[in-house]
């Protein structure tokens, strides 16, 4: 029992290894070309930025495919924090910012952030089907602390 | 650029701080601190693969010689194919061996196998070799990348201290396994970099450089063929070659010492130490012979082009247009360096520890004194290589330039270990000695040593456009092959055959297809590397079955290499997969016992040694019969098994 334990410890670390190991330089190369479009004002360098990240989440979704598992909590917390934070980012950045900065980045920064909430939605919708992937948002039922709530047949999930 | 270089590499840092904490928490026993449990993750070793074999090239060296010399320097990177042959094989055969019959280390599967403390020691030379003076070249040379991006703001020293500190805190606290999951990330972003900074530049730079423009080499360098098969020059130091060094043979000679570093200790101890699976199979045919070898041939000749003055004239002239793309460029030439200094100096600080406190010194380590143990072994490891890199630039720069074709050397032993039984220890270590010795006076060390102290050879580094690894391996070989001959009905021969015999009961493969496959990957060396490769230097511009000129707009040698990388990528996959050394499956059955047992008290001569220093008041263990030391004689370890009397207390031989 406490070799499995330390096997499926083993495995959860070689799994967060191989996903930071996409992520990491993924990350590096958007921030490279994302300054590379800030500063030449260029939208295809955005464009590259994005899928940069695009392609580190779909090879996330490829590991969690071979490695047989979903995407953790954390890793759920964490995407969406950064996700959230972007967003408050770039939305504080077009109040505040010079015109010229907010009328340069405004399109395919705004577009490039709703890419990937879009590419989210989809990816769950493949992977878990319309209905689940629906109910991963549906924290009111989740909420309900009744406990018939909890049976399946009155539309109980837990 | 300062600043956001210091900001990247202190991300790195932070990065192989975070998986360090993160392995020692997990770690359940001491122990893996050493060996990562002998489970590290498939992924981790297909990721690392092909950077090893980059790093044999050298990343930023590989960059100046293509700059310097084009496509015929480019050539090398065919090796690349060999070394992933050579790593799927070796790998594959270590790691049943390693399961079969308890074996630890590499220096211990060898010195076991051949019955031969020699043999250990020359693994242990090894180790240090490519932890100090190979990798204080390496860090050497990074910190003085480094001294040039921040314009002197850190210098080398420095530089060199700040480097050796960050790759020893991880090390030190995360261990085997930390290590190397950081390095497959570090791995990674290598083989995102080369083409990514290439691509960019080719976007973001003016100028119409390689292919649509010849490479700007210097006045009488052939940069778009390889001059010839052999020249008649005497060396590096003794005379000029014409049209460049890499003629067919020394593109050969120079391919096949990249095996070297797959012979390495650290590099054999990943494969011995990973988990079953395909990841042999995937890291040397898709990531090393299809990614690593198609990046440095078709990719690098356009990325050196464009830095004919080195990386940091590139990195300037990015920077200028995006700083952050200076960056990555100095980020590409640094971590190329930290990667193979992080693994060399961790991995051979381990294997030190092993091979020689643990079964040497202290046998008896609990496992717990074991991980502390090899805690202050990296610490050494690592303040012995600033020290080096620091301080001995240029002692390390001549040590480093043997240590690949030294490394070579073992791969009769390695053969012998994995497939040939009939090759026996005294050949083994005569052709060792030959080989080395061989190596060493085709080398800067042996050359400035003897010409120092006697006469001026007529021979300089490299002679005939031979490389070192050449010379060594073919006089190695005929020594081994012409010894075994003779030493064929040896006293070991019965042991070498005994564990033949338990290695074939879980094979790779099938004999007809190997036969095929040894003619195959010699017609495609013939022609990839060896002689046959100047055919390609007009083969597809001036084809010699028509008079007609063929315009492609590429140099015909460019062409030739592309489609040998190709037919090599379908070679690796016939070995790995088709013949099957790409996978590993569980060893069962019972586990065999090969060479002496492994030893519980340090010899009679090391404990006195030791007890005379730690016990300086008197000898303590004089009054503790238990402490005292077992009489065993180092010639009668390397040959004959002791026969000792029961009740007689009197050692007999023979």
């Amino acid at each position: 029992m406490a070799e499995d334990n330390q096997s499926s410890k083993t495995d959860r670390l070689s799994r967060h290894g191989l996903v930071m190991a996409l992520w990491a330089p993924a990350i590096f190369v958007a921030a490279v070309l994302f300054h590379a479009g800030y500063l030449y004002a260029a939208n295809w360098w955005f464009v590259g930025a994005f899928t940069a990240l695009v392609l580190a989440f779909c090879a996330h979704i490829i590991v969690n495919v071979v490695s047989k598992t979903g995407f953790t909590e954390g890793e759920v917390a964490l995407g969406s924090v950064i996700l959230v934070c972007l967003t408050v980012v770039y939305l504080i950045t077009i109040l505040t910012a010079p015109n010229a900065s907010v009328e340069r980045l405004i399109i395919p920064v705004g577009l490039g952030l709703g890419a990937l909430v879009v590419f989210v939605a989809v990816s769950m919708v493949i992977s878990f089907g319309p209905r689940r992937a629906f109910e991963k948002f549906d924290i009111i039922r989740d909420n309900n602390l009744r406990k018939a709530s909890h049976l399946t047949h009155r539309g109980g999930r837990r | 650029m300062t600043f956001l270089l210091l900001i990247t590499l202190s991300l790195l840092f932070v990065y192989a701080l975070y998986f360090a904490a993160q392995t020692a928490r997990i770690q359940s026993s001491p122990k893996d601190f050493l060996d990562g449990g002998m489970t590290l993750p498939g992924w981790s070793v297909m990721f690392i693969l092909p950077a090893i074999g980059v790093a044999a090239l050298g990343v930023e060296r590989h960059f100046l010689l293509v700059a310097n010399y084009g496509l015929q320097a480019s050539h090398v990177a065919v090796g690349l194919i060999t070394v992933a042959i050579a790593a799927v094989m070796l790998w594959n055969r270590l790691w049943v061996a390693t399961r079969l019959a308890g074996l630890c280390t590499p220096g211990e599967a060898i010195g076991r196998y051949y019955n031969s403390i020699a043999l250990r020691v020359i693994f242990m030379g090894l180790c240090i070799l490519f932890a100090l003076p190979y990798s204080a070249n390496l860090l050497s040379q990074a910190a003085l990348l480094l001294q040039q991006a921040t314009s002197g703001t850190i210098p080398r020293e420095m530089g060199v201290w700040i480097f050796a500190v960050s790759m020893a805190i991880p090390a030190i606290i995360g261990g085997w396994r930390a290590v190397v999951l950081v390095l497959a990330m570090e791995a990674l972003l290598i083989a995102i970099l080369i083409p990514g900074i290439t691509l960019f530049g080719e976007i973001v730079l003016t100028g119409d450089i390689f292919p649509t423009q010849p490479m700007p080499v210097e006045d009488g360098v052939f940069w778009d063929r390889i001059p010839g098969v052999l020249q008649g020059y005497a060396g590096f130091g003794k005379s000029v070659p014409v049209g460049g060094i890499f003629t067919a043979v020394a593109i050969s000679s120079t391919g096949i010492s990249l095996v070297g570093i797959v012979l390495s200790p650290a590099t054999l101890y990943l494969g011995q130490t990973t988990l079953k699976g395909n990841a042999f199979g995937i890291g040397a045919v898709w990531l090393t012979s299809g990614l690593a070898a198609g990046i440095m041939l078709l990719v690098v000749p356009v990325l050196a082009a464009r830095m004919p003055a080195g990386l940091f004239s590139h990195a300037e002239s990015l920077a200028a247009v995006v700083p952050l793309a200076g960056v990555s460029v100095i980020l590409l030439g640094v971590m190329g360096a930290l990667f193979a200094i992080s693994f060399f100096v961790t991995g051979g600080a381990l294997l030190v520890f092993r091979e020689l406190v643990h079964t040497y010194l202290y046998p008896n380590l609990t496992d717990k004194g074991q991980r502390l143990g090899a805690r202050i072994s990296l610490g050494f490891g690592f303040f012995l290589l600033g020290l080096m890199a620091a301080f001995m630039p240029y002692v390390s720069a001549v040590f480093a330039s043997v240590a690949l074709p030294l490394a070579l050397q073992l791969l009769p032993a390695m053969v012998g270990f994995t497939f040939m039984r009939w090759i026996s220890r005294g050949a083994v270590l005569a052709g060792i000695a030959l080989g080395s010795l061989l190596v060493v006076f085709t080398e800067p060390l042996g050359l400035i040593i003897f010409e120092g102290l006697f006469v001026d050879l007529p021979w300089g580094r490299w002679p005939l456009t031979i490389h070192s690894a050449g010379w060594g391996l073919a006089i190695n070989l005929l020594i081994v092959f012409l010894s075994s001959v003779a030493t064929l009905r040896g006293p070991d021969m019965y042991q070498r055959s005994r564990f033949h015999r338990a290695m074939k009961a879980h094979p790779p493969a099938s004999a007809k297809r190997s036969g095929l496959l040894w003619g195959l990957a010699i017609l495609w060396g013939f022609l990839a590397y060896g002689p046959g490769a100047v055919l390609g230097n007009f083969f597809f511009s001036d084809p010699i079955f028509t008079d007609l000129k063929s315009v492609m707009g590429v140099p015909s040698l460019w062409v030739w290499q592309m489609l040998f990388w190709l037919f090599g990528v379908v070679l690796v996959w016939w070995v790995s997969y088709s013949v099957g050394f790409g996978r590993t499956q569980e060893v069962t059955g019972k586990p065999m016992r090969i060479g002496m047992p492994r030893a519980t008290r340090s010899p009679d001569w090391i404990s006195s040694g030791l007890s005379r220093v730690v016990n300086r008041g008197g000898d303590a263990s004089a009054d503790d019969p238990n402490q005292t030391s077992v009489r065993l004689l180092l010639p009668d370890l390397e040959s004959k098994e002791p026969a000792v009397k029961p009740g007689r207390g009197k050692t007999r031989y023979g």
